[in-house]
């Protein structure tokens, strides 16, 4: 193999480790637009039912209040789903009830209000 | 002018200074109310109790405390504890000032029940008999 053969060689593959790596960016960009993390904080009869106080749930972007209800009632059932099935969420600091509201970066999980 | 509308504080409540918070010279009526824990809930017999608020529940409680004085036109304060409260003591206090009695009476009752639907706050009960519950589940 002369030395120039060597360098077309060397070439072809340094082309194709960055196509690669493209690829592998490109994988990770479209992994990031399809899902997000979403930080979720549990309050007072909430953080019983999870036994902890916050954790990061991996959801579809877009996803839904209704489908983050139903993903903490698989993960934490009956406790859990007691105090979803008449509580709230508190989204970008607005309670909301519409479970057709999309999830954001970070939701609490509000039991029913008991204050007064 | 007003110094605040709404309180959440781990103390116990400062009744004059919620009063004062609402006092004006053209006000002819005030109404307080106060929210006091009591010992049975439910037919059985209740020790003690505590209050939990979210971090931003003063924001909420003030916002609605603020849509009721819109309704309503007149001068509201309300407070509201947290932590371990013992029967007797106020774990909500609202004040209403107003020209005349009537709409200082029905402020107070609005704001009252708008505090309790909208901010959040939670409560776990201690019955007799070492059970702890939260309540409203």
């Amino acid at each position: 193999m002369s030395s120039s053969d060597a360098a077309v060689v060397e070439k072809a593959a340094a082309e194709k480790t960055a196509a690669e790596k493209a690829a592998v960016g490109k994988a990770v960009v479209e992994k990031t637009a399809v899902e997000m993390n979403v930080h979720v904080r549990y309050f007072a009869a909430a953080a019983d039912a999870a036994g902890s106080e916050d954790e990061m749930i991996l959801m579809n972007a877009g996803s839904t209040l209704g489908e983050l209800k139903a993903e903490l009632t698989r993960r934490y059932g009956p406790d859990m789903e007691q105090v979803v099935r008449t509580g709230s969420f508190l989204v970008d600091k607005v309670v909301r009830r519409d479970l057709d509201w999309p999830v954001s970066s970070q939701v609490d999980v509000l039991p029913p209000f008991a204050g007064g | 002018m007003q110094q605040w509308t709404a309180l959440i504080t781990a103390e116990p409540i400062d009744e004059a200074a919620v009063r004062r918070a609402v006092e004006a010279p053209e006000s002819g009526a005030l109404v307080l109310f106060c929210g006091v824990v009591r010992n049975h809930d439910g037919g059985r017999n209740v020790l003690s109790l505590d209050y939990r608020a979210h971090p931003d529940a003063q924001d909420i409680m003030a916002e609605t405390v603020r849509g009721v004085m819109e309704s309503s036109g007149l001068t509201i304060a309300a407070a509201h504890r947290v932590g371990e409260l013992a029967i007797g003591d106020i774990a909500l206090y609202a004040a209403v000032a107003a020209a005349h009695r009537k709409e200082a009476f029905d402020a107070c009752a609005e704001v009252v029940e708008q505090i309790k639907l909208t901010v959040p706050i939670w409560k776990r009960q201690h019955y007799v008999g070492g059970i702890s519950e939260w309540v409203g589940l």
